[in-house]
């Protein structure tokens, strides 16, 4: 029954790796451009074009659920499977990261941090299977960011909006015009930071793989025929360097993303006033439902 | 279709990822966490009751074992008791025979020496009786006249009172 689930898990990212070679042309190697547009959609503001960054952060999203249902079929208290242990572990970790950076006020951001490292890390690694990262689109980035705003917003809101501008105006009233700009800067600068360095890893992946290929014709020129035009420089080298820019920058940026989004979140967020609030909101309930029920003994004398 | 340039902003494009972040949030809330969530706390339940029932399990071992300890030791208690007694009742039967053996050997002794004393009587009664006929006879046949017999054996009695005091 769950091993369904890890053969659609996997059968998700066959599905991108089959779209990818059915309809995007195949290329030199030496181009560097964004994403294949499949086809285009008639929108209000801007046409949306449906590309290989969306296709394929879908079935990303795909082979997680399929994933999640895998490791969590068939739960047990004791006697638990290694698939379990797994799916355990892979809570705990990232609860106890969520704890340690956060705070225990923070504990249900742990699905959300969960979904950040998943989304942005198999994205990053689907082009170990020669698929178009979707975080090398800053579009797929940016969205995540703003959504990272909005949430580092409405957390210095929870103690009051009156608070929240004030925020702006610290230390020095004159600094504001500064404060509001770091405020727009951050998610900016964690979508260019993720997107830059992926994107820059598959464009110097490029460059290295065409210097290659010109400098072993240059060495082996001396061959006849064909034989010398192989690119035998390209064997192995690039795959060093994707151990790199593939496998550790795509883990470490989506590692350093959800970092950046638990430090904003928690550290925008005024514990000590929205403590005060909350006490202030009980006691006016309390002293509230006290003066109703003094009323309402009077109403009955 | 061509492809995108390398930089390109379209609002959807980021509308969509958007959207696909908090799906797969929820995804991961719903099927990942949740479950694994309740199983956890399940078995942390489960632990607990196990834990509570050992500990009862425990303390009704540790007071069986108290309440057999302290019946090992009443039975001991009551093993020397019962020796104890028996000695003592041993030994004052020993006492009871002793005292009695002695009650009875003096008892013997008395009724011996009774028999002794009046076999002496008796003996001095026929001694003197004896003396007192042959004295009869002798100071008759000495004196050779008739005495008068009440006075004589009185004054033999007197005169032989006179001897056993003397002795």
């Amino acid at each position: 029954m769950s091993i369904v689930f890890l053969i659609l898990s996997i059968l998700s990212m066959a599905a991108a790796i089959a779209v990818k070679v059915m309809f995007v042309p195949a290329s030199d190697g030496i181009d560097i451009s964004g994403a294949h547009v499949f086809f285009t959609i008639k929108m209000p503001i801007q046409d949306l074009p449906i590309t290989e960054a969306q296709v394929n952060s879908w079935c990303v999203i795909l082979a997680v659920l399929f994933l999640c249902l895998f490791l969590t079929t068939g739960l047990k208290t004791r006697n638990i499977s290694i698939r379990q242990m797994v799916a355990e572990w892979i809570v705990e970790k990232v609860t106890g990261l969520v704890r340690t950076n956060m705070g225990e006020y923070f504990e249900g951001f742990a699905p959300f941090i969960a979904a950040i490292l998943g989304l942005s890390g198999f994205s990053s690694l689907s082009s170990l299977l020669g698929l178009f990262p979707p975080t090398s689109d800053i579009n797929i980035i940016a969205g995540w960011a703003i959504l990272v705003f909005f949430l580092i917003t409405y957390y210095k809101m929870k103690a009051g909006p009156w608070i929240y501008l004030k925020s702006f105006g610290q230390p020095q009233p004159l600094l504001a015009p500064l404060n509001i700009i770091s405020e727009v800067a951050t998610p900016i600068s964690m979508a260019f930071r993720h997107y830059g360095n992926v994107l820059s890893g598959s464009i110097i992946s490029v460059l290295i793989a065409v210097g290659l290929t010109k400098l072993s014709n240059s060495l082996f020129s001396f061959l006849p025929g064909a034989i010398a035009d192989f690119p035998y420089l390209r064997i192995g080298i690039p795959a060093v360097l994707s151990i790199y820019f593939d496998l550790f920058s795509g883990c470490l940026q989506a590692f350093i993303f959800a970092i950046l989004t638990m430090l904003y979140v928690a550290g925008g967020f005024p514990a000590e006033e929205y403590a005060a609030r909350k006490k202030r909101r009980q006691e006016r309930a309390a002293a509230k439902a006290a003066r109703s029920q003094t009323a309402g003994k009077h109403a009955d004398n | 279709m061509q492809d995108l340039d390398i930089i390109s902003v379209n609002i959807w494009h980021i509308v969509i990822s958007l959207a696909n972040l908090v799906i797969l949030f929820l995804i991961l809330k719903k099927l990942l966490f949740k479950p694994v969530k309740k199983i956890v706390d399940k078995r942390q339940k489960e632990i607990e009751s196990e834990y509570k029932k050992a500990e009862k399990t425990q303390a009704e071992a540790d007071a069986i074992k108290a309440e057999w300890e302290g019946k090992m030791a009443t039975a001991e208690a009551e093993a020397d008791k019962i020796i104890s007694d028996a000695v003592e009742r041993a030994d004052s039967r020993n006492e009871v025979m002793l005292y009695e053996s002695r009650e009875k050997a003096d008892q013997i002794i008395r009724k011996a020496k009774a028999d002794i004393e009046r076999e002496r009587k008796d003996a001095r009664e026929t001694i003197k009786k004896e003396i007192v006929d042959v004295s009869q006879t002798l100071s008759e046949q000495i004196i050779g006249r008739e005495i008068n017999m009440d006075d004589h054996r009185d004054l033999i009695d007197k005169a032989i009172d006179k001897i056993g005091e003397e002795q």
